[in-house]
């Protein structure tokens, strides 16, 4: 069931005309009106709108691949997953195997993107939202079968979204935030070896994440301890800080080779420990 | 008609980030924002529609800031909407220093929807601000979806 903005229930079918009916009749272009040059940002009168939402690997990997196509198969690692009783670490493993299906959806790797369906919906098990992820995970398996990259990108995003919105529902915010901290740590791992092999100052750019890691620092820190105990979240922890060091670019936005080589090298160290662990 | 039933097989479930902190069942506004979205998500380069939203409600007059992290080389489009026919938005992008960024802002026929399209010139946190004008007098709940390419 639907529901509309007031929160009534809204059938389907009427949503479905809702749709039809509605058309873009034209479009012009226009350039910015009536809108401030420059707004202070620490103005404390001014009304932000929840936290920035975390980018999806493929985001970062288009703008990569524009500069030339890049050896995404090479990030793949095909990692067998011991599952415990810590379901803060399990969180972090969901975003990862999230991000590893990613990484074989750019590299068109049928068989790769099927194993993450699979564990994709292992790890949902565990974390209790099986029932939910289901369907986005067969849809991930059979479309990668079919080679049809676009619904299998599709199916990922909505798979993570999905999880997101469940634990959200059953009040699990920190797993959320662990959820989105795993994702994005897989992202950044295989950005990172890819530009430590084939370094540009151009492709370094897409390092330039100081912001969001400073927000996902500030998420982390802010979970309660009973989510965090234990050497592998002190090294999370240690590893954010360690981060937010290394991802500060020169003035065109660049960020070093040799701070290329040692974000490379944090990341796959943190994704290690969390598998290994 | 492959991909309206794409948009129809969204989780019902679906919740924005939302600036009062509640969750909310997926509503009409977001499809009437992915309603305007639709014809950009086909074809040779089509736009790939980010699961994650963001919603709220706003006030005639009022502004609100929805942070975002853009990389450069991309093409991003954002879709705002409010279900009210009469209202009418702004939409514009600034930068992590506060300054406006160059845009494309395309306008509907219906005035409670407003796109804007912007290549990322560099890597970094962006601010897109949105407002409702004065046309109306009562706060609109509004959806903000977003794509790449």
């Amino acid at each position: 069931m639907y529901y509309n903005y007031q929160g009534y229930p809204y059938p389907i079918m009427r949503k479905a005309a809702f749709l039809c009916v509605l058309s873009v009749s034209f479009i012009h272009p226009s350039q910015a009106q009536n809108a401030p040059g420059k707004i202070d940002l620490s103005d404390p009168n001014m009304v932000f709108v929840g936290e920035s939402v975390i980018p999806i690997p493929l985001e970062i990997f288009a703008s990569l691949d524009k500069l030339g196509q890049q050896d995404w198969g090479q990030e793949i690692a095909s990692r067998s997953i011991e599952l415990d009783t810590n379901r803060s670490r399990t969180a972090m493993l969901f975003g990862l195997v999230v991000s590893e299906g990613f990484i074989a959806v750019q590299a068109k790797d049928k068989e790769a993107v099927k194993a993450s369906g699979r564990e994709v919906l292992r790890l949902a098990g565990s974390l209790g939202v099986a029932a939910s992820v289901e369907g986005h995970a067969n849809s991930i398996i059979n479309a990668a079968g079919r080679g049809d990259w676009n619904t299998v990108r599709t199916e990922l995003d909505r798979t993570r979204q999905t999880v997101l919105d469940q634990m959200k529902d059953l009040r699990d915010e920190e797993l959320v935030d662990l959820v989105s901290l795993g994702g994005w740590l897989g992202g950044t791992e295989a950005l990172a070896a890819v530009l430590k092999k084939n370094y540009s100052v151009e492709g370094s750019d897409l390092l330039n994440q100081l912001d969001l890691v400073k927000q996902l620092k500030k998420d982390f820190n802010g979970l309660p301890k009973r989510s965090k105990r234990g050497k592998l979240f002190s090294q999370v922890s240690k590893t954010l800080d360690h981060l937010e060091s290394l991802m500060q670019s020169d003035s065109s936005g660049a960020i070093s080779e040799g701070k290329v080589i040692e974000i490379s090298l944090a990341t796959s160290n943190l994704v290690n420990a969390i598998y290994e662990s | 008609m492959l991909l309206a039933a794409a948009l129809f097989a969204i989780p019902l479930s679906s919740v924005s980030a939302q600036d009062d902190g509640d969750l909310k069942i997926l509503d009409d506004i977001k499809l009437l924002a992915q309603k305007m979205a639709l014809p950009e998500l086909s074809g040779d380069n089509p736009i790939i529609l980010r699961e994650e939203w963001w919603s709220g409600s706003i006030e005639p007059g009022k502004a609100k800031l929805v942070q975002v992290q853009l990389f450069r080389r991309n093409v991003y489009r954002f879709w705002l909407a409010v279900p009210n026919e009469a209202a009418g938005l702004n939409m514009n992008l600034y930068n992590g220093d506060g300054e406006i960024v160059s845009a494309e802002t395309i306008a509907y026929d219906t005035t409670n929807v407003v796109s804007t399209v912007v290549e990322a010139e560099s890597t970094g946190i962006y601010y897109i601000r949105i407002s409702l004008k004065t046309t109306v007098d009562q706060p609109e709940d509004w959806a903000l979806i977003y794509g790449y390419r």
